[in-house]
């Protein structure tokens, strides 16, 4: 066994995040506890039950949309415009929600192109309205399907080819192969995913704000905010995120239990195509057609009427400048923050799960789950409830605010990157741990050579990513700024709220259309800019 | 020399079901000597080569090079060097970086150091290969530039675990011969672990085998 101390830093960065989550709930509680009146509970029952339908139909709609998608993918492995479909898939994650629902706005609203191809006289049942529960859900599947898609079709890749080929030497057909080669390669991950996807619909916030259209489809999140900013009402605030609080740390650890054991293989080469029936082969083209038209769609709607926004007025407003340079500060700091802390707790997580670095205790499984647990802590604690803990902090402290809000803005966008963070990291360094300790450790590599010659290499095109990715999240997100906003401190999405708000709608596509650039930029770019000239084959 | 005494490691299980266990190891191998170690997969050998190397730590007993007891040191600074099945070389560095590792783990050589890098790679015959990357090398190539590596290092004991079971028969020979002469004439003490009781029968001096006694795994020797 080596000595090593690298697990310390990380497992104090464990220890922070759960820290910061209790002063949060301290500072909710301490509010809730002197007052208390029927009023604050008013519409609770009637808010978790619309919410519950709503994120299952979201929950249900992504699933089956993600299944069929990966499936067709992991068939149709060669096709022109594949790796772009894919990247694209990909960017769903980082897509500013707001931008999301102006897209489907342009597209299925009133006014849109759906609507127009149908004309007046079109068939009534395909009128499509964004607004209401069917928006909502429609946002949300936009969103999450693409998510389900990729894990879904990591996991197809990763079937090994031999198991294929014995299904075809045993004369399956299609839809038998699905059952008993694909199917079972999908079920450990359904529940953990279904329960992301949920708590996301769950705890959704500028979707429904957006396209709710009424205070029916609230989410408590929703709720949250307009007892904060629209009712003045801080006791209902205080009670509505205590039951979001509850509900989304018992969902979590719920998630946690449903972790499947990672496949650890490598994505292979696929070197056996399976020759399809034409009954097939049309559904799975038909599938990624329809796809990537519904996909592209909003997208193109939002670049198409940006284009017509007066971007010299735009930009020449003092707020835009203001709001654009905090946007990209805060997203830049809280990128580096949540990478750092991000290593930091991969290496804990790396120590103990190596027999090599802490020997095989049982007390490492408990370090490991506090790891795991603070990492996810996010979704637990959703935006909207950070930020009124901070919210009421502040008051409490009589604080200034210009200090408070950024603060609480980069904690939570920290927070939302990290298990993304981890979820790649942590099995990296495992993965090149596994394969180099014995080896580093025999030939004494430590410290910054170690880094330089094991970890960077393995790592640096995960970290352009997770970088982009933290950066992008950040950049796009309408969560505690809707608490906080302010002319003096704003950021790209609440600026882009409040001209939607007040119908400026032509600067409100202009302002959809550059955040939309900036994410899709940084997406690209930045991780291109990790990838140097090394030969390593990862 | 190397000779363990009573190298024990108690092995707790896991939570994928895999039991607990107790090691026991007792062996003796002298300076130009190959010993071999054979067992079935998962009887423990590796593990008493983890406990040589310092990967592990023992819950008793000793492990003494030439004399001093180096159960107590970092894997770094032991006098042995190990060549394992595989992942013996960085892929993403070039062969002589991998060779110059042994010597220098920041890679900065001088001019003799690069001679002698030079010098390991002509021995295992790979002299004219110190640029290519390592992960566009055969196997056996791999593992000829590991051998190089344990050449530059300069260490009396030399560990093998299982280093040729992945190659076809006549690579393994050829490696089988390489080893028996670089130990001949450096000579050093090798402890080389394997499935494969002809790899012994090929080269070892003498061989001791795994054994289940009363639940513990231990060595004995095998007469011949």
């Amino acid at each position: 066994m080596v000595s090593d101390w690298s697990w310390r830093p990380g497992v104090l960065v464990a220890l922070g995040l759960l820290g910061l989550v209790v002063l949060v709930f301290v500072a909710i509680l301490n509010v809730g506890d002197t007052t208390s009146s029927s009023t604050e509970f008013a519409g609770i029952g009637d808010i978790l039950l619309v919410t519950t339908v709503q994120a299952g139909l979201s929950t249900l709609f992504s699933l089956c949309v993600g299944i069929l998608l990966a499936w067709s993918l992991r068939h149709r492995h060669q096709f022109p415009g594949r790796r772009i479909l894919l990247s694209l898939l990909s960017t769903s994650m980082v897509l500013p929600t707001l931008v999301v629902a102006l897209g489907l706005i342009g597209v299925f609203g009133r006014r849109g192109w759906w609507n127009a191809v149908l004309g007046e006289g079109g068939i009534d049942l395909l009128h499509i309205s964004v607004y209401g529960l069917g928006g909502i859900v429609l946002a949300h599947t936009y969103m999450d399907a693409p998510f389900m898609a990729r894990g879904m079709l990591h996991r197809l890749e990763n079937i090994p080819v031999e198991h294929f080929k014995l299904a075809r030497g045993l004369g399956l057909s299609s839809w038998q192969r699905f059952r008993t080669v694909e199917w079972p390669a999908l079920t450990p991950v359904i529940p953990g995913q279904c329960l992301v996807v949920f708590l996301l619909s769950f705890t959704s916030f500028a979707i429904v704000l957006m396209l709710g259209g009424s205070p029916r489809y609230n989410t408590l999140e929703v709720a949250i905010f307009e007892a904060v900013k629209l009712e003045f009402d801080l006791p209902r605030a205080v009670i509505l995120a205590l039951v979001q609080l509850a509900i989304c740390a018992g969902l979590v650890l719920m998630a946690q239990a449903f972790r499947p054991a990672s496949a650890a293989q490598a994505v292979q080469r696929l070197t056996f195509m399976w020759p399809e029936s034409r009954v097939i082969l049309i559904m799975q083209w038909t599938i990624i057609g329809l796809f990537s038209i519904l996909f592209l769609g909003p997208l193109l709607a939002v670049s198409l009427d940006g284009m017509g926004a007066d971007f010299s007025r735009i930009t020449a407003t003092d707020t835009f400048r203001r709001a654009f340079v905090s946007s990209l500060t805060l997203a830049a700091i809280s990128a580096v923050v949540a990478i750092t802390l991000g290593l930091l707790m991969a290496r804990s997580q790396r120590h103990f799960s190596s027999i090599l670095r802490s020997g095989n205790r049982s007390s490492n499984n408990i370090w490991l789950g506090l790891l795991g647990f603070s990492a996810t802590v996010y979704l637990a604690v959703p935006a909207l409830v950070l930020g009124l803990g901070f919210f009421l902090l502040a008051r409490e402290l009589s604080a200034d605010r210009a200090i408070v809000a950024p603060v609480a803005l980069i904690a939570a966008n920290v927070m939302m990157a990290l298990p993304f963070i981890l979820v790649i990291l942590t099995p990296a360094l495992g993965k090149a741990a596994d394969k180099y300790d014995r080896l580093a450790f025999s030939l004494d590599l430590r410290g910054w050579t170690r880094w330089r010659l094991i970890e960077w290499p393995v790592l640096r095109r995960d970290l352009g990513y997770l970088l982009a990715l933290a950066f992008c999240l950040s950049l796009g997100d309408l969560g505690v700024i809707a608490l906080f906003g302010s002319q003096d401190f704003a950021t790209l999405p609440w600026l882009l709220y409040q001209h939607m708000g007040s119908y400026r709608t032509s600067d409100a596509a202009g302002i959809a259309l550059i955040l939309l650039a900036l994410c899709l930029s940084v997406f690209f770019i930045v991780p291109r800019l990790f990838e140097g000239r090394s030969h390593a084959e990862t | 020399m190397l000779k363990l005494e009573d190298l024990s490691f108690h092995y707790t299980g896991n939570q994928d079901g895999e039991s607990a266990q107790d090691y026991c190891f007792d062996l003796e191998a002298n300076a130009g000597e190959i010993v071999g170690l054979t067992g079935r997969s998962g009887s423990g050998k590796s593990t008493c080569l983890d406990l040589i190397a310092g990967f592990l730590t023992p819950t008793k007993g000793r492990a003494l090079i030439n004399g001093d007891d180096i159960s107590a040191r970092p894997p770094g600074q032991r006098p042995v060097t190990i060549l394992f099945q595989n992942n013996n070389l960085f892929e993403h560095l070039g062969t002589a970086d991998n060779v110059a590792l042994g010597i220098n783990p920041s890679l900065r050589l001088t001019p003799t150091q690069k001679a002698q890098v030079n010098d390991a790679l002509f021995k295992v015959g790979l002299d004219g290969l110190a640029e290519r990357a390592a992960a566009r090398l055969s196997g056996g190539e791999q593992q000829r530039v590991a051998l190089a590596r344990s050449l530059v290092a300069q260490k009396p004991v030399l560990l093998l675990d299982e280093p040729f079971s992945a190659l076809d028969m006549d690579t393994r020979d050829d490696m089988l011969a390489l080893v028996r002469r670089i130990v001949t004439e450096r000579n050093l003490t090798c402890l080389m672990v394997t499935h494969d009781v002809r790899d012994c029968d090929r080269v070892a001096d003498r061989r001791y085998q795994m054994v289940v006694d009363n639940g513990n795994r231990r060595v004995e020797e095998v007469q011949t």
